[in-house]
């Protein structure tokens, strides 16, 4: 196996209060290996997107890392002075952000946040930049790249304005991408092109891809892996198909089940996980999950289980499901 | 008056300011029942006149802050005169609150030509400043009613002069809160349950709307105490037989340059701290109150 | 069949602007207008869930507010029952609570508008509600800000039965919520229904939760109502190309078959709407037909579609 592109150990992330500090992540560790698509999913609060931003360290005060590593291609970002941080985000690890309204700024054209991104992070002169930036919008599948390069944001719809971003996070030829939601904010139809569009430049361009997301129809698209976080915890990773057709955490169950979908005979389903996840500083003792689990035993309410490795997949559960289908 | 409390709790600058503004309107509300009206006949006594301050040679611990050119003993004169001040800029404040507020909320709901026309008078009105729109209301009574009118007569229309002249601020603020509120969904769906247009202005949206306008009250407080301060020292408030602020300024200020300087120091004094804790105090409100800066300070 | 129709649209258009502003009076300008809706026509009869799906900017929204008596249509008829009391519930459970009212003034006001219960007994019965909806009594004395997004929408669920609405719409009621909140949701709704018997609207742009919760399905494409059929017949058999390319552009749980199944082109400016069928410019079909004629809204097995062919859709692969 090869080493991984990024190794996260322990990373925890907490709200600073004056009184004490309330946990966000705790001790959440994974690996991307280069090339891969790593799925984040969980619920709102669940602190996906709070992995994806403590990464490149831009987490906004009151909440700071508390602890834990992480390592880029042997690089320890988490030892990086803010200076040496700001030359890995955008050259050595992109970010797509949800909101494609805010994520561009909207008094310079197109063109020159391409051109700006690239030659701050790569070695090119500026007719080079340019050239390579209507190439970029080229392969984004922008019609007439020459004048999207000289438009401003508002001048283009949603769709084109994703992709854009898009570009802007792969313009500087990173190792990893975080795609923090990319296309929660689109329409069926214009998702299902962005997500063709991030699968055929990951292909071109071999980028590892963190794709942090709510839904899982996306994530069993495009993720090769997923991890899967509840209440600040990482609870399952498993490779995507095992994932989705025999998870092993009630929660990742559960939360199949709640999306709803037809059975065999065509009747729709839909069951929901009773109660709610809890809020930040609020989780109760042992699993998190065992008020709303009806897997639940003592030990579940005393203390908290273990992210156990099995065989390439791993399940923070004392009762896990499927085990019977496991060798 | 629980949300005002807990507004102020931690914080040492907007507390002390708050403390002084009630220190303040105890000062100006209880002397006056203990001692005799300083602008009457029992409260001058014209051999104590120009009695400089205690710590001075010749003062007597009688007038701690001196008297003025009448013998008035300037601590009780300044409590007269700052029951006027607070009287007037409060009452000067509701009324540009209830007019601009009712315009306010006509123009944010109901829109269209009557927004233009509200807001057009706005524009007109802004082009003049506060003070010269209260010297020419205040004109337009004299004229209307003659010279030869009451105290009382006076402090009305240097209210209502004050109060109209700072109207446009809170139309402007209500309307504009008027017109996010509107378009939210709590007020479709009173729609839809089918609640009358005038509910949903009184029961729905003037709640949702009130916050911001009370906090520019708060500040509006400082600046309508300074402008009946400036009316009636250029001499067109309050006059100057009748104690405020302003006119015991006006007062002392002719004997400035003959070295009796408390005669004018003392009400500018107290003016300017007033002010200075009525615009800290709502500037922090301000700040608490708008969700954009909270939690930032 | 008379006599049960609650609600019926007939041809009914809704267009922004197209009054001229002074500027453009000047300088002899057309005005710009936008056809939101464009000659929609259904029925809603009485016990039955309509879906309408569309994309965001499709103007499902709008006929939702048409049909609710927020906004005057421009064009068209609607016809209700006589005395229908209606009630809405909207998508975002941030705004569609007054932040300064409590839990109870919230859920009472339909009751107190109406007169629907004497005043002693407005209590209880706002009491009753919010156990109904499965919050408790003691909520009633908190404000909105208390509660979780999905707390919200049940708030917002009892303020509407609180009303004993003969007629619900239901816009995007689950689209602000997550997955398994939603189910929540989506649960409660359907217990309702089953006890209830409502009648309802029900607008998405989720596939999935409008094939959970409608018994018949209307699907709009830039303003217009492509295609009204039984949801059953919809999945089944989709008679319009947008249809069926919208069913298939929803990922699925399925991780073997990663295809994606974009609906080819982009959406057409809705102030210059495509001539002909307005799905034209992104149909696989399309032919010179398409361009030179709008196809009618007619009658095709259990259902209506808006397109000029009879298309047989099904196991064919489609998308770009």
């Amino acid at each position: 196996m090869t080493a991984p592109l990024l190794e996260v150990r322990d990373l925890s992330v907490v709200l600073s209060r004056t009184e004490r500090d309330l946990p966000v992540l705790d001790k959440v560790s994974f690996d991307i290996a280069p090339g891969e698509v790593l799925g984040i999913v969980g619920e709102s609060g669940a602190g996906k997107s709070m992995t994806g931003v403590a990464i490149v360290d831009l987490l906004v005060p009151p909440l700071r890392r508390s602890g834990g590593t992480i390592t880029l291609a042997g690089d320890r970002l988490d030892r990086l002075t803010p200076r040496q941080m700001r030359r890995v985000r955008g050259k050595r690890v992109g970010f797509i952000f949800q909101d494609p309204m805010t994520s561009l700024n909207p008094v310079l054209t197109i063109g020159r946040q391409l051109t700006d991104t690239m030659r701050r992070h790569l070695p090119v002169s500026r007719s080079e930049a340019r050239e390579r930036a209507i190439s970029w919008l080229t392969r984004t599948g922008l019609p007439n790249p020459a004048r999207v390069f000289a438009a401003a944001p508002h001048e283009l719809s949603g769709g084109q304005r994703q992709r854009v971003v898009i570009a802007l996070a792969l313009c500087a030829e990173p190792d990893l991408v975080i795609a923090d939601e990319p296309t929660t904010a689109l329409d069926v139809s214009v998702q299902a092109h962005m997500l063709q569009l991030l699968r055929d430049l990951h292909e071109e361009t071999g980028t590892a891809m963190m794709l942090i997301t709510h839904d899982l129809g996306v994530i069993a698209k495009m993720a090769d892996r997923v991890a899967v976080l509840y209440a600040g915890r990482l609870i399952e990773t498993a490779k995507t198909q095992a994932l989705v057709t025999e998870p092993l955490h009630p929660y990742t169950a559960g939360l199949m089940q709640a999306t709803p979908a037809p059975d065999e005979t065509g009747v729709m389903r839909v069951r929901a996980i009773p109660g709610s996840m809890p809020g930040i500083g609020a989780a109760p003792s042992g699993c998190a999950f065992h008020p709303r689990c009806g897997r639940a035993q003592d030990i579940c309410r005393q203390t908290p289980p273990p992210l156990a490795d099995a065989g390439g997949r791993a399940a923070a559960c004392y009762f896990p499901l499927h085990r019977e289908a496991q060798p | 008056m629980r949300s005002l409390i807990e507004a102020l709790r931690g914080r040492p600058g907007p507390i002390c300011a708050a403390v002084l503004i009630l220190l303040f309107i105890a000062y100006a509300f209880v002397v006056p029942l203990f001692s005799a009206d300083p602008f009457s006949m029992a409260g001058m006594s014209i051999l104590d006149a120009f009695s400089p301050p205690v710590w001075m040679d010749g003062g007597t611990a009688a007038m701690p802050l001196g008297a003025d050119d009448q013998g008035r003993n300037l601590l009780t004169a300044m409590a007269y005169g700052l029951r006027t001040s607070i009287m007037v800029g409060g009452i000067s404040v509701v009324i540009g609150l209830v007019l601009g507020g009712a315009l306010g909320l006509l123009s944010g709901f109901v829109g269209g030509r009557i927004d233009a026309a509200i807001m057009r008078l706005a524009d007109v009105q802004l082009a003049y400043p506060a003070l010269l729109l209260a010297m020419v209301i205040d004109g337009i009574a004299t004229a209307a009613l003659g010279r030869g009118r009451s105290n009382e007569m006076s402090i009305a229309i240097v209210t209502v002069s004050i109060g109209i002249a700072f109207w446009v601020q809170y139309a402007r603020t209500i309307r504009s809160s008027v017109m996010i509120e509107r378009e939210q969904e709590y007020v479709a769906a009173a729609r839809v349950t089918g609640r009358t247009n005038t509910a949903i202005l009184i029961r729905h949206i003037l709640p949702n709307v009130m916050a911001p306008v009370l906090v520019i009250a708060t500040i509006n407080l400082g600046i309508a105490i300074i402008t009946e301060a400036t009316l009636s020292f250029l001499g067109i408030g309050i006059p100057a037989t009748y104690p405020s602020l302003g006119s015991l300024i006006r007062n002392g200020n002719a004997f400035l340059q003959s070295g009796e300087w408390w005669i004018s120091v003392w009400p500018c004094l107290l003016l300017v701290v007033l002010v200075i804790a009525v615009n800290v105090l709502g500037d922090h409100l301000r700040d608490h109150f708008n969700p954009k800066i909270r939690g930032r300070s | 069949m008379s006599g049960h129709e609650v609600l019926t649209l007939s041809s009914v258009s809704k267009a922004y602007g197209g009054r001229a502003s002074l500027i453009e009076k000047l300088f002899g300008r057309q005005p710009k207008s936008l056809q939101a809706v464009r000659e929609v026509s259904f029925t809603i009869r009485k016990g039955e869930v309509m879906g309408l799906v569309g994309e965001s900017g499709c103007g499902k929204s709008t006929i939702a507010r048409i049909a609710a008596g927020l906004m005057a249509p421009t064009g068209g008829e609607i016809g209700r029952a006589e005395k229908t009391r209606q009630q809405m519930i909207f998508q975002d459970p941030f705004s569609s609570l007054n932040p300064r009212w409590r839990v109870h003034d919230i859920v009472a006001e339909p009751i107190r508008t109406h007169r629907l219960r004497p005043k002693n007994a407005v209590s209880a019965r706002v009491g009753e509600l919010l156990t109904q909806v499965g919050l408790s009594e003691a909520d009633g004395a908190k404000f909105p800000q208390a509660f979780s997004g999905g707390q919200r929408q049940r708030i917002s669920i009892a303020r509407a039965l609180a009303g004993e609405p003969d007629f619900l719409i239901l816009d995007e009621p689950t689209s602000a919520l997550d997955v398994s909140v939603q189910a929540q949701i989506l649960d409660l709704l359907r217990d309702l229904q089953a006890r209830l018997h409502l009648t309802s609207l029900f607008i998405t742009h989720n596939l999935p939760v409008v094939r959970l919760m409608a018994d018949r399905i209307g699907v709009v494409y830039l303003g217009e109502l492509v295609e009204l059929a039984p949801t059953d017949a919809i999945f089944r058999r989709p008679r319009h190309p947008y249809t069926r390319l919208l069913i298939d552009a929803a990922p699925d749980l399925d991780a073997k078959d990663r295809s994606l199944h974009p609906i080819p082109g982009e959406l057409p400016d809705p102030s210059d709407p495509p001539s002909g069928c307005v799905f034209r410019t992104r149909c696989p079909f399309a032919t010179e037909k398409c361009a030179a004629e709008r196809p009618l809204l007619r009658q095709i097995g259990a259902g209506e579609v808006r397109c000029h062919y009879d298309l047989d859709l099904t196991g064919r692969e489609l998308a770009a």
